[in-house]
């Protein structure tokens, strides 16, 4: 079980996984755009997408939880 | 009457003892390390050195204490091994702390070794290994073995710049065990089996109700992710040991010597077209760095220290055309590769251990600026982002800066730049050299004006283009001498080969001084 979190605050502009997918390490699943700069969250490990808690558009905190991988 | 001695007699009393100091803590002790994965002390510095070549040193040091069951207890060796050896072909001397001897605590004599053997290595200069596996002082003695803990530590700092000193953490460590290996230049922990704490899940429980494991404490994980405390993890004893021989390669055997050369195959001349695809020239685009070093140095090796630790900057040792070189760069795939606290130690401390071993330093730039925010300021920034700044105004090797994208602000001095005794500073043709990003600086320059104007957002918009095509290029910063050559990306490789080259025999003048005083 992973925590996806934002490393700071921003605004989520892309999210490329849905509840169910599986994922391999270091696999791009959301991109941030923060400090006008569109960074990639990748994964820690493989596994299965438990829920994906960001939308395209929502503006986050550092430490939200984005996706959590089981 | 008692026998007379002979040649024979002395020589099996002689066996008899080295026997008794290679078995450690026994067989049973022996089976019981290997069935937990982990080697014996003399296991891995046959791993460590060349085949054959290693020779140990005071085998039969015994502790002299008896009190508290130590008579029975003891064992030739004291629970550590040290000795000399090759490691490819180089000298190299190593102490290895056996934990099936009382713990591998370091009594009296046991730390009596360890600085004898550190006192060798100075003496010639050649590197130290330490390989640790131990609980710290050992109680029985009472506070006679402090005088051997304190005595590695003394060494330990007055060796620090002298010869490379590495550590290996393989096993549980406390106390002297995890405080001699923090004035070192590296540690390297294997992941599962060591684990580094000042004080034990037990005491914390004791004085503060934690509950928390001697992993999650201190496993290889926290200390390469959460303190930067270990450059790097190994998967088990073997690859560990065989992380300290890659390491070992790239580094000089003192600070008087060049690094070694190791020629490769790889074109000085070799251009790359895919550079440009690496680093796109959208700088709303992050990108991961690593790769971009990957594709320049020879071979594509890129040994990086620190990976998971404040992974906005990255650093580690490559080489160019056979020549060891230290890379320090911006990562845009973390934090936009700003500058932060952590980031800011990570660099400095490894700015200052290529300085002091001979090893140039490249910089690939890529920084829109300090992290910005409340915690930063708290954490203090300002004194730890001063370090980066020191480290590089003190760094007298050879100093080459390539501007990539971002030369942002305060971040660009403290990435080494015209003024911070860069030796060579190149720029890629899209870099912007600015002392802030253009919108920022236009709505504070333009600010009346903005607010004045008939369409604000046309005349911004206007006032953008201008400040970007005057100021927001390599062009500008090269005309002032700002930067010394714009290059073709392509040829990233050759032209930073051609500047290490024209640099090999910099001879800085230093300042008389007693030491500089670096913000802690």
């Amino acid at each position: 079980m992973a925590d996806i979190t934002a490393p700071m605050p921003g605004k989520i502009c892309e999210v490329n996984v849905a509840p169910g997918d599986t994922v391999t390490a270091e696999q791009e699943i959301v991109v941030l755009e923060a400090m006008k700069m569109e960074m990639p969250i990748i994964t820690p490990a493989a596994g299965a997408v438990a829920s994906v808690n960001c939308s395209k558009g929502d503006a986050v905190q550092g430490g939200d939880v984005l996706v959590v991988i089981e | 009457m008692s026998e007379e001695t002979t040649h024979q007699s002395a020589y099996k009393r002689l066996k008899d003892l080295q026997k008794r100091a290679e078995q450690g803590g026994g067989s049973k002790a022996i089976e019981k390390r290997h069935a937990a994965g982990k080697l014996t002390a003399r296991e891995r510095l046959d791993l460590l050195f060349d085949k054959g070549t290693f020779v140990e040193l005071n085998q039969l040091a015994e502790s002299q204490a008896i009190d508290f069951g130590m008579q029975e207890k003891k064992v030739p060796g004291d629970g550590v091994v040290i000795g000399y050896g090759n490691i490819d072909d180089r000298l190299v001397f190593a102490y290895a702390q056996d934990a099936t001897v009382l713990g591998g605590s370091v009594g009296t004599l046991h730390g009596r070794k360890i600085c004898r053997i550190q006192d060798e290595a100075i003496k010639v200069k050649a590197p130290i290994i330490g390989l640790f596996d131990s609980g710290g002082g050992r109680l029985h003695e009472g506070f006679f073995a402090s005088k051997g803990v304190a005595g590695i530590f003394f060494r330990n700092t007055r060796s620090s710049g002298v010869v490379p000193q590495i550590s290996a953490m393989m096993g549980p460590c406390a106390g002297v065990s995890v405080y001699s290996p923090a004035l070192t230049d590296m540690i390297i922990m294997v992941e599962g089996t060591s684990q580094m704490a000042i004080t034990g899940p037990g005491v914390i429980k004791s004085v503060t109700g934690e509950e928390v494991t001697l992993e999650e404490l201190g496993g290889a994980k926290v200390h390469s992710e959460m303190t930067g405390q270990a450059h790097l993890t190994a998967e088990n004893d073997e690859a560990c040991i065989q992380l300290i021989r890659e390491l070992l390669a790239f580094l000089p055997s003192n600070h008087l010597e060049m690094p070694p050369v190791h020629p490769s195959e790889d074109d000085v001349n070799r251009t790359d077209d895919t550079l440009e695809e690496i680093i796109p020239a959208s700088f709303r685009k992050a990108y991961d760095m690593r790769k971009f070093v990957r594709r320049v140095t020879d071979n594509g090796d890129f040994f990086e220290l620190l990976p998971r630790y404040a992974r906005n900057i990255i650093i580690g040792f490559a080489r160019m055309d056979g020549q060891t070189v230290g890379i320090v760069g911006n990562q845009p795939n973390v934090l936009a590769g700003c500058l932060d606290v952590n980031s800011s130690d990570k660099a400095a401390r490894f700015i200052r251990f290529c300085d002091a071993f001979n090893i140039p330093l490249i910089n690939f730039v890529d920084v829109p600026g300090y992290f910005p925010g409340v915690k930063q300021e708290y954490a203090g920034i300002i004194r730890h982002g001063a370090k980066m700044l020191y480290a590089y105004a003190e760094a007298t090797v050879p100093k080459i800066t390539l501007a990539l994208r971002k030369e942002y602000g305060g971040a660009v001095m403290a990435m080494c730049c015209v003024g911070m005794g860069v030796d060579m500073m190149l720029a890629w043709p899209v870099a912007k050299l600015v002392v802030l990003d253009t919108t920022a600086a236009v709505n504070l320059i333009f600010r009346k004006e903005i607010k004045a104007a008939e369409n604000p957002d046309e005349f911004r918009n206007e006032m953008i283009q201008a400040y970007d095509h005057k100021y927001s290029n390599p062009f500008h910063a090269a005309s002032n001498m700002l930067v010394d050559k714009i290059i073709k990306p392509s040829e990233t490789r050759p032209e930073l080969i051609h500047a290490l080259k024209m640099l090999k025999n910099k001879q800085p003048a230093e300042p008389f001084r007693k030491h500089g005083n670096i913000p802690l």
